[in-house]
């Protein structure tokens, strides 16, 4: 018969096309070097695809290449490769392939990497940025969200909070915004892992704000890309909750008008 | 245009078993009965036109398959006593002698009601936003007042209230006690019965909810009046393989063939049975379709290679990626994400609490449609509504 065009691969597709201006700024930026690492991401991420294809039938899917990116442009730096790999490792078989590959994971694959290097690497420095790349971030969600594969909510959620704190002058870093919102962008609104209601896809957004505001006021000596990612692994082991809520409520409202479900 | 063929047949997976009343060969007249149910013999089926029955064919089980007529131009019509039919036993009988009865959808589970059900609402379809779709309001042009008589009737059959669910326009009746008109949107799926019902009147396994199309309504209004029922319809044949689209009135099982077999492009193409989006295959137009899709047959190329065949077929049915589009095509009336997972992961308690038992297949059309086909949420939906048909409603 006929046939629509969103299935899995197209979704992917269109998160690489909103994440294009944020690579290319990124990639022209950081050089040879993050080429590098972006290369040795794929690479390692291709070969566990490829491993669960062969293992376990599971379908390749081009969001490899979003987990590269976000896992390239955010973990730590001077890794090395052994460290890396092992990291990526861990990220993408336990937050993703084990679960049955992107579209079954409830965790980013990216965000457990980070987690894990992290926590598992702790003297190594996070990586910082520089104004161009951040400012990518803009296109990269408007394009998201104009296409419908980014939650308009989780960012809107999150802008508000960052709204209302400037507005009410705590003292942030500069730095911490930059991170924030690439991580924002890149990790908490990936649209399996975020909430899937609107009103959790809010409560997400609020979530991830506050978990940013309450890291970098009370977090002394991290990093503004350790701040979100911590905030972002916090915000996805919450998602659950949020959209039990939302489902709730809405339950709860039907059964108010109809007297039944 | 009356086809010279019809078969009178079952919805898509609808079993019913039956006791033919006549015999190949025999004439019958327009609206003459064909056969009834074997548990409830006063639901009747009728013939479409004036004809000879030309084929009864049946399944083991004495189920129906389907009973071809050819039509033959001397041939009576069957005049129905209807001016009694003023309560709700008369009415009730005279709606399921005149082969109205099968034109009526219950929910949950779908199929047709129960002789002696008695729904906790009844939706009237005056809107249809699937593609192609004939407008209602073509079909009721001119008809106002048998429409009237017929939502009249239907207020007798409920406890509850009879929705009008129409695209904004012209009204389509006058004020009637107990029925409400309802606006519903242009956009697939406002207008399709299913999320009419579960945002006015949501249908659980002890409250079933009926829906009707309004042209059917109209043809109950015309039974009621003249005692004969008219067999027509408006159907509108479409589809990308065909060289023009056409409205016409035909009867209900017409043969899709004739219909459309002067109009199509050269070449191999397939005629469905409504709409593009949940329309099947078939020989004859279903009993409740008012759509005939044509296209072209897709070729069948070689087995792709295994590999492909490993990157793309292996993990069935495929995930369901969250998007703008997922929301869209459930018209925002459910939690579009919850409910599907639900569906995929066979969580029947939430699904029906999202709302499950008020929707059937042709509501998911869109949603599988927009998900390219790899999700199967028709199929889900289906084996789900089974399930809970047997633990909950034996």
């Amino acid at each position: 018969m006929m046939r629509g065009l969103w299935d899995r691969e197209t979704v992917a597709l269109m998160l690489l096309a909103a994440y294009l201006p944020l690579a290319l700024f990124w990639l022209l930026y950081g050089g040879a070097e993050a080429l590098a690492r972006l290369g040795l991401a794929t690479l390692v991420i291709a070969v566990w695809h490829l491993v669960f294809m062969l293992a376990r039938a599971q379908p390749p899917s081009l969001a490899a290449l979003i987990t590269a990116l976000a896992v390239a442009m955010l973990a730590p730096v001077d890794l090395g490769v052994f460290r890396l790999v092992l990291g990526i490792s861990f990220g993408v078989v336990m937050g993703e392939l084990v679960f049955g590959g992107w579209g079954r994971n409830v965790v980013n694959p990216a965000t457990v990497t980070l987690s894990f290097l992290g926590f598992g690497f702790p003297s190594f420095g996070w990586p910082g940025f520089d104004d161009p790349v951040i400012w990518a971030a803009i296109p990269a969600a408007l394009i998201g969200v104009a296409t419908g594969v980014l939650p308009f909510a989780v960012l809107a959620g999150a802008l508000i909070v960052g709204v209302g704190v400037y507005a009410a002058g705590v003292p942030i870093d500069s730095e911490v915004w930059g991170g924030a919102a690439l991580v924002l962008v890149l990790l908490v609104a990936d649209p399996v892992t975020s909430a899937g209601t609107t009103l959790g896809r809010w409560l997400n957004g609020f979530a991830y704000g506050g978990f940013v505001l309450l890291f970098a006021t009370g977090w002394g000596g991290a990093a503004p890309v350790q701040i979100a990612v911590a905030a972002a692994l916090l915000t996805s082991l919450a998602t659950s909750l949020f959209d039990e809520i939302a489902v709730n409520l809405w339950i709860a409202k039907r059964r108010r008008r109809h007297g039944r479900n | 245009m009356i086809t010279q063929e019809a078969g009178i047949r079952t919805s898509v997976g609808q079993t019913l078993r039956i006791s033919p009343l006549v015999a190949q060969d025999d004439l019958v007249a327009q609206g003459a009965p064909l056969a009834c149910l074997r548990d409830a013999p006063d639901v009747q089926f009728v013939a479409p036109m004036a004809g000879r029955v030309a084929r009864i064919s049946l399944q083991p089980g004495r189920k129906l398959s389907e009973i071809v007529l050819f039509a033959e131009t001397v041939g009576d019509v069957v005049e129905h006593a209807s001016k009694s039919a003023t309560s709700v036993t008369t009415l009730r009988k005279l709606m399921q002698a005149a082969g109205v009865w099968p034109w009526l959808r219950r929910r949950p589970f779908g199929g047709m009601p129960g002789a002696a059900e008695r729904p906790a609402a009844i939706i009237v379809m005056a809107a249809d936003t699937r593609p192609f779709a004939p407008d209602p309001r073509l079909a009721l042009a001119g008809r106002q007042a048998a429409f009237g008589r017929g939502l009249q009737a239907l207020t007798l059959l409920t406890d509850g209230a009879v929705f009008v669910c129409h695209a904004r326009g012209a009204p389509l009746f006058d004020p009637i006690k107990g029925v409400q008109s309802i606006d519903t949107g242009v956009r697939h799926p406002q207008g399709s019965a299913g999320f009419c019902i579960h945002t006015l009147a949501p249908a659980s396994v002890d409250t079933p909810v009926w829906d009707i199309h309004a042209e059917d309504v109209a043809a109950l209004g015309d039974l009621l009046d003249s005692g004969v029922m008219p067999m027509t319809r408006l159907v509108r044949i479409a589809g990308a393989g065909l060289r023009s689209s056409r409205l016409v009135h035909t009867q209900a099982g017409a043969d899709l063939r004739e219909l459309t077999q002067r109009i199509t492009t050269p070449g191999a193409h397939m005629a469905l049975s409504g709409s593009p989006l949940d329309g099947h295959e078939a020989h004859w137009l279903a009993p409740r379709h008012r759509q005939v899709t044509v296209l072209p047959r897709p070729r069948n190329g070689a087995a792709p290679h295994w590999f492909k065949a490993a990157l793309t077929q292996s993990a069935l049915p495929k995930p369901v990626i969250p998007t703008a589009a997922l929301t869209q095509a459930f018209g925002g009336a459910v939690p579009a994400v919850a409910f599907v997972r639900a569906l995929s992961a066979g969580d029947d308690e939430m699904a029906i609490k999202l709302g499950v038992l008020s929707l059937l297949e042709e509501d998911l059309g869109l949603a599988d449609y927009v998900l390219g086909g790899g999700a199967d949420l028709a199929a889900l939906l289906r084996g789900m509504l089974d399930r809970i048909r047997k633990e909950l409603a034996p």
